[in-house]
């Protein structure tokens, strides 16, 4: 089963740091991301760009509109991901246990990726 | 440059539906989907994505005082949920824009375009 990990955290503290400190940070997820793919379990990863950047596209009385930012401003925001291979959700909870030390990151959130149901 | 493409949508939608109505609800609205990956396939340099499970059914992992705290459910209990996200390839954000437009999102749902860093 794959699980995608979602890490939200706190972009203005993140925007605080160094572009130095945030680097460092980077790396150290870089070598969970390489632990995670010498072990078989890393399927793919990747960084946003903070939510600033972000552009939001709705439907409203049949139209389409856009408005700059997320989906919805909250105090933490998704910052970026990683897919893992792992046998249970709670194997891939462990996984994400070894992630870098939670710095600015609020949370993790672990989801299964949806697989057609093979019954009926 | 790399657009992730963030599909959120409002879970309430199928509260009070049973299984059974949840999947013909479901039967009726993934073709349109399916036609949007097209289009992507058509019109982005690449396109991957994933659908993920229900909310509900995710374990959240956080710190407090520096042990680990793994609670039941989403991260944030927002209204709209992630439900699935696509990376696309395309020149500038105004091209991913555009192809998240032709979106069938409805008027519960919402799709976040944002820039991968690269």
């Amino acid at each position: 089963m794959h699980y995608m990990l979602l890490i939200h955290g706190d972009e203005r503290e993140w925007a605080t740091l160094s572009e130095d400190e945030q680097n460092a940070i980077r790396e150290e997820y870089g070598r969970f991301a390489q632990r995670a793919r010498e072990s078989g379990k890393l399927v793919d990863a990747g960084e946003l760009q903070p939510t600033d950047r972000a552009t939001t596209v709705r439907l409203r009385n049949d139209e389409i509109v856009l408005t700059d930012g997320p989906y919805e401003e909250t105090n933490s925001a998704l910052g970026g991901y990683f897919v893992v291979d792992a046998g249970s959700i709670d194997e891939a909870v462990e996984l994400a246990k070894q992630l870098p030390p939670s710095g600015t990151r609020a949370g993790v959130e672990v989801r299964p990726v949806y697989v057609q149901s093979e019954e009926s | 440059m790399k657009y992730a493409l963030l599909i959120y949508s409002d879970p309430s939608v199928v509260d009070g539906l049973t299984n059974e109505e949840i999947l013909a609800r479901r039967e009726e609205v993934m073709p349109k989907w399916l036609e949007w990956f097209e289009y992507l396939q058509q019109h982005a340099k690449s396109v991957e994505g994933r659908e993920l499970d229900e909310g509900t059914t995710a374990k959240t992992l956080r710190y407090e005082n520096g042990e680990p705290v793994v609670t039941d459910g989403p991260f944030a209990e927002t209204k709209e949920q992630i439900g699935g996200y696509l990376l696309i390839e395309c020149d500038n954000l105004d091209e991913a824009i555009d192809m998240a437009a032709h979106s069938p999102i409805t008027a519960r749902g919402s799709v976040e375009v944002r820039p991968v860093v690269e």
